[in-house]
């Protein structure tokens, strides 16, 4: 059966359930990568992806599409329940996260799933270390592989702020890699 | 000349730098204990249940129309019914 998404939005801002559920299918595991990432944690990713879509389930009623795609939406709000998240453990200033526990990655061997070079540890602990925004630009532009377009669309800025940003981040890295004296090898 | 030298230099770095991002931030499939957590966390019916009652809802659909059509067949058979017994009444 064709996945009409206009057609199943409809339905489950009407109360429908298998719509919502539809949805759910569609967009779990993109939000549940995006959460993950951001918060390095496969438990808090499980917890705050659940509330994501709890709280898409209540507040779909007032998604209207004003030029902003539903993706883009659920994305705006995993991305505020992450700042919360964040702002949460900073008050109760807990001690730091472990490195991102490895999960199988898309299209790769098993094998070499589970191991890690030491740069991509580095370069992962870099990341985290970024502001807020640097890193859901960075998730979304590599784990999601979206466009600057769409990356503007969840962040609320132009296409053109999304790429100044990226480049930015790119400097800001490499000034890092820097400081670390680390050399990153080519692939 | 050392500018543009300069240039691809720096080129070069972040195109690695880039490279590197592309092999680290990689999309991770969710175990599927989780997934089946987060439905049962969030009550949504999975995959296989929408698809059952979908098909449900086109055989409930055949249903209801051959109920009806069996009673416009038993309506006009009664209707002759009696439309003959009237008949007979009336020579």
């Amino acid at each position: 059966m064709e996945y009409n998404e206009e057609e199943v939005l409809t339905r489950a801002s009407q109360g429908d359930r298998d719509a919502f559920g539809q949805l759910y299918e569609r967009y779990v595991e993109r939000i549940f990568n995006y959460v993950y990432y951001r918060t390095g944690n496969v438990h808090d990713a499980e917890d705050l992806t659940a509330r994501v879509f709890q709280r898409a389930m209540n507040h779909i009623k007032n998604y209207t599409d004003r030029g902003v795609p539903f993706s883009a939406w659920l994305y705006r709000i995993a991305h505020n329940l992450v700042a919360n998240w964040h702002r949460d453990r900073s008050r109760k200033q807990e001690i730091p996260l472990d490195d991102l526990p490895i999960l199988p990655t898309k299209g790769d061997h098993p094998e070499k799933n589970l191991v890690r070079s030491q740069e991509q540890e580095a370069l992962l602990r870099m990341i985290r270390k970024l502001p807020p925004e640097r890193q859901s630009l960075l998730i979304l532009k590599f784990v999601e592989d979206m466009s600057n377009a769409e990356i503007g669309a969840i962040m609320n800025r132009s296409e053109g702020a999304v790429k100044s940003l990226y480049h930015r981040t790119l400097l800001a890295l490499r000034d890092q890699l820097e400081d670390q004296n680390l050399n990153l090898e080519g692939e | 000349m050392t500018k543009r030298k300069t240039d691809s230099t720096h080129k070069e770095n972040l195109d690695a730098i880039e490279a590197h991002l592309a092999g680290t931030l990689k999309p991770v499939t969710a175990p599927n204990d989780i997934v089946q957590r987060l439905r049962a966390r969030i009550q949504m019916p999975s995959r296989r249940e929408i698809a059952l009652r979908l098909t449900d809802w086109r055989r409930l659909f055949f249903v209801f129309g051959g109920v009806m059509s069996g009673l416009l067949v038993l309506v006009t058979i009664v209707r002759m019914f009696y439309y003959l017994s009237g008949r007979k009444d009336t020579m």
